[in-house]
């Protein structure tokens, strides 16, 4: 039994941020229903597609796609033919949530709006996740991960004085707008089972990344002044650098958050002695030339675990290879391995919260392109062999892209 | 003594339906910014949250930035994390108040799950959880550097950047109350018992932004070095760039969104280039075509492009500043920011960034003062 066994939700969502939502929820044990059309599916399978890349089965080789839609079933469904339309609409009827980031108009373009759902099913609970939320001049307003990340302002937090606004990340709105999605879909299904009641959910993914730039936004709030890029790190820290190691872009993190880890710091890292007070020495203006006149020294892996074991909090910048062999999350098996279709044997990462202490297991890889089609639409609404083969022969269903 | 399922003070966004987490009781005994904001998001949607704090207070009260009300002045950080929310002193309660307390708390949000009775259910939100780093210091920044995000931040030749601020945490606690949340509703549904020991790990919360490019890397064992401030794989114009009323944002993914920005800027010329049909393409370019936009940008404004752009369906934005933010008619006409009120003063914090339409959350209210709540609970 898993904490949300019994809850079905419905996700028409595509790429990162919606599917994401949705594979929180189907880990902690709701049965999650990807719904695509063959025509437009997922755009994270692609979008560049071409007539060799569905001959090669591109669709089912995205790493991204397949990463974000474990433990869900899929099928696919044509929602601007009346058929497809009607037969989602049924779904709905035995589904305790729909999730969509269309671009702001196609719900209501294809008919399934809040209402057209409800009439269908009186309870059903709707999260739209548009970039700028469903209300206000720029619902309908067009974004990505990144422009979700333009929009917040966060990127003039970061970087030097003489730069450009800094970005963090290529599509940083969309992993936390998905953790927002579930936490927007958990709080109205407890609504919803206390009460009975559905409803509407808006979700603005701009809004989202506030918190994140909330140390900038509360200094305007509280002072009225903008924050100084780089001149200010506005954190309590006393100190923060990130320094050269031995090697090829190699370099640690390294930050002093309490003024009795100062002294330690300046010894283990045997620093001029007249670096020592705690008071004077953070503030010393040659301070950083120092630091890395040592760190370039050393290997930053060694490093790290000497200062690690003084209890300075130092890191090592790690690349993508690193997190894949990492000796942590190797020791709490954070890497799920599946054979998957199509791709093989690959790695799931778990996630990021237990119920003790193994993780939440991944049971099924993601699903391919329709995979599901008869043992839902049999299963759960009982179309014969029948009916389901002449769905797919007047392509309502399928389990192949087509190009528009 | 009042009800303790009553929120203290009903703001006006409360409706006669109650709000979506009425009859839930959370207890934080961690104190940290992702404790706080787990909590917070409870104490939002109208849950019972209780600081139970130490004598001197949670650090998060002395947190930066500081208003300059308060006396010590409170620190907007902890006013933004601690709306709706209750503030009891730990060691003025009586063993038996407190056991009182525990023992009718849904989840008790600590570091030290032993010091809570079994039959009620804890969260522990660590930096790593148990495993080789269990005992590693860390902080926000070391995380991005642990997670693989900050080797691609900022100028190729480096040092690279570390983001500001607490952004760790804050992932780490919208993605606490994932479990958390799953697990009282599990409770209630039958799915569930009280008594579990849940976790959550900022390291791994954190992974969220780089996991896809972990496995495709097992796939491909392709990575690559840092390639400059706001160049990121896969596509290319991305960016933030300087116009003449402020800064734009930039992506450009699709063949026909490259096409419309090719038009927005008069580069028509360009619009067909078969090279630059593909976000590859232009990536590799970029050193070419970067120049070029700046140039044509620079006399432009943001403002006007911006509109433009979202009419031929390119996501452009404005990057606002921090006072900017404020002044957008999009944020104001949906209230995304609104008063956290401390005594008789208030400041402005971020509201909550999901809606629920008929049990809407909380638009600020008020942060308690250190041990307001305590008399209650003695």
């Amino acid at each position: 039994m898993s904490p949300l066994s019994g809850i079905r939700i419905i996700d028409l969502s595509m790429g990162w941020a919606g599917p994401l939502a949705c594979r929180h929820l189907a880990d902690l044990g709701a049965e999650v229903i990807k719904v695509e059309s063959c025509v437009r599916f997922d755009w994270w399978r692609s979008w560049e597609a071409t007539p060799e890349w569905i001959e090669q089965d591109g669709a089912e080789k995205s790493t991204s796609f397949n990463m974000v839609n474990r433990n869900k079933r899929a099928i696919t469904l044509e929602l601007d033919q009346t058929e497809g339309k009607a037969l989602l609409l049924r779904l709905v009827g035995h589904a305790n949530a729909v999730v969509e980031n269309f671009s702001g108009g196609v719900l209501k373009k294809l008919g399934l709006e809040y209402e057209t759902l409800r009439a269908h099913n009186e309870q059903i609970v709707l999260l739209s996740m548009p970039p700028f939320g469903a209300s206000g001049p720029w619902a309908d307003f067009r974004a990505y991960g990144s422009t979700v990340e333009h929009a917040s302002g966060l990127p003039h937090l970061n970087g030097q004085p003489e730069d450009l606004p800094v970005m963090q990340h290529v599509a940083l709105g969309d992993p936390v707008g998905g953790i927002a999605g579930a936490q927007a879909l958990l709080t109205a299904l407890r609504h919803q089972r206390r009460t009975g009641q559905g409803q509407q959910i808006d979700l603005s993914q701009t809004e989202a990344l506030f918190p994140l730039a909330s140390h900038g936004i509360l200094e305007f709030s509280a002072t009225g002044r903008e924050p100084a890029r780089g001149r200010d790190r506005l954190n309590a820290s006393i100190h923060q650098g990130v320094y050269p190691c031995q090697g090829h872009d190699e370099w640690l993190v390294i930050e002093i958050t309490r003024p009795a880890e100062w002294t330690v710091f300046v010894e283990t890292l045997n620093l001029p002695s007249h670096l020592s007070q705690p008071d004077t020495g953070p503030h010393h203006p040659d301070l950083r030339t120092y630091i890395a006149d040592r760190t370039s020294l050393e290997g930053a892996a060694s490093l790290m675990e000497t200062l690690q074991r003084q209890g300075i909090a130092a890191a090592r910048t790690f690349s993508y290879s690193d997190l894949l062999t990492d000796p942590h999350l190797a020791a709490r098996n954070f890497w799920q391995w599946k054979d998957r279709a199509v791709v093989g044997r690959q790695p799931n990462p778990s996630a990021p919260y237990r119920f003790g202490a193994e993780p939440i297991p991944v049971n099924t890889p993601a699903p391919t392109l329709g995979e599901h089609n008869a043992e839902v639409l049999g299963g759960l609404l009982g179309l014969s062999v029948d009916e389901l083969s002449d769905l797919k022969a007047r392509g309502i269903i399928g389990s192949r892209p087509r190009l528009r | 003594m009042p009800s303790p399922s009553q929120p203290i003070t009903p703001s006006k966004s409360q409706t006669a339906s109650g709000q979506a987490l009425d009859g839930i009781r959370i207890i934080d005994l961690s104190g940290t910014v992702a404790s706080a904001y787990c909590g917070k998001c409870f104490a939002d949607y109208g849950a019972e949250v209780i600081d139970l704090e130490p004598s001197t207070g949670f650090s998060t009260r002395r947190l930066p930035p500081f208003t300059d009300f308060g006396d010590p002045p409170l620190s907007a950080m902890h006013a933004y994390l601690s709306t709706n929310k209750r503030s009891v002193l730990r060691d003025e309660l009586t063993e038996a108040a407190w056991a009182n307390l525990v023992d009718r708390a849904h989840l008790v949000l600590t570091h030290n799950p032993n010091q809570v009775p079994a039959h009620v259910s804890t969260l522990s939100i660590d930096w790593f959880g148990s495993g080789p780093y269990a005992d590693y210091a860390a902080t926000d920044a070391t995380l991005f550097a642990m997670n693989g995000m900050l080797k691609k931040i900022g100028p190729a030749e480096g040092p690279p950047y570390a983001p500001t601020g607490y952004q760790a945490q804050f992932v780490g606690g919208a993605t606490a109350y994932l479990p958390a949340l799953a697990h009282i509703l599990g409770c209630e549904m039958g799915n569930e018992t009280q008594g579990a020991r849940l976790y959550t790990s900022l390291f791994e919360a954190m992974l969220c932004f780089t996991e896809p490019a972990a496995v495709a890397f097992f796939n491909s064992g392709l990575d690559t070095d840092r390639m400059g401030i706001n160049r990121f794989p896969p596509t290319y114009p991305l960016g933030v760039f300087p116009c003449a009323d402020g800064w734009l944002g930039v992506t450009v993914l699709t063949p026909s969104q490259w096409q419309s920005f090719c038009h927005l800027l008069d580069m028509q010329d360009w619009a067909d280039v078969p090279l630059f049909q593909t976000s590859v393409g232009r990536l590799e370019a970029s050193d070419l075509i970067e120049p070029r936009i700046r140039d044509a940008l620079t006399a432009l404004s943001a403002e006007a492009l911006f509109y433009r752009a979202q009419a031929a369906r390119v996501p452009l934005a404005r990057v606002p500043t921090m006072g900017e933010l404020f002044e957008i008619d999009q944020f104001n006409s949906r209230s995304a920011f609104a008063d956290a009120t401390f005594d008789q003063s208030s400041i402005k914090v971020p509201s909550m960034p999901f809606r629920l339409h008929r049990t809407p959350p909380h638009f600020g209210g008020p942060v308690p003062r250190l041990g307001e709540h305590t008399e209650h609970f003695q």
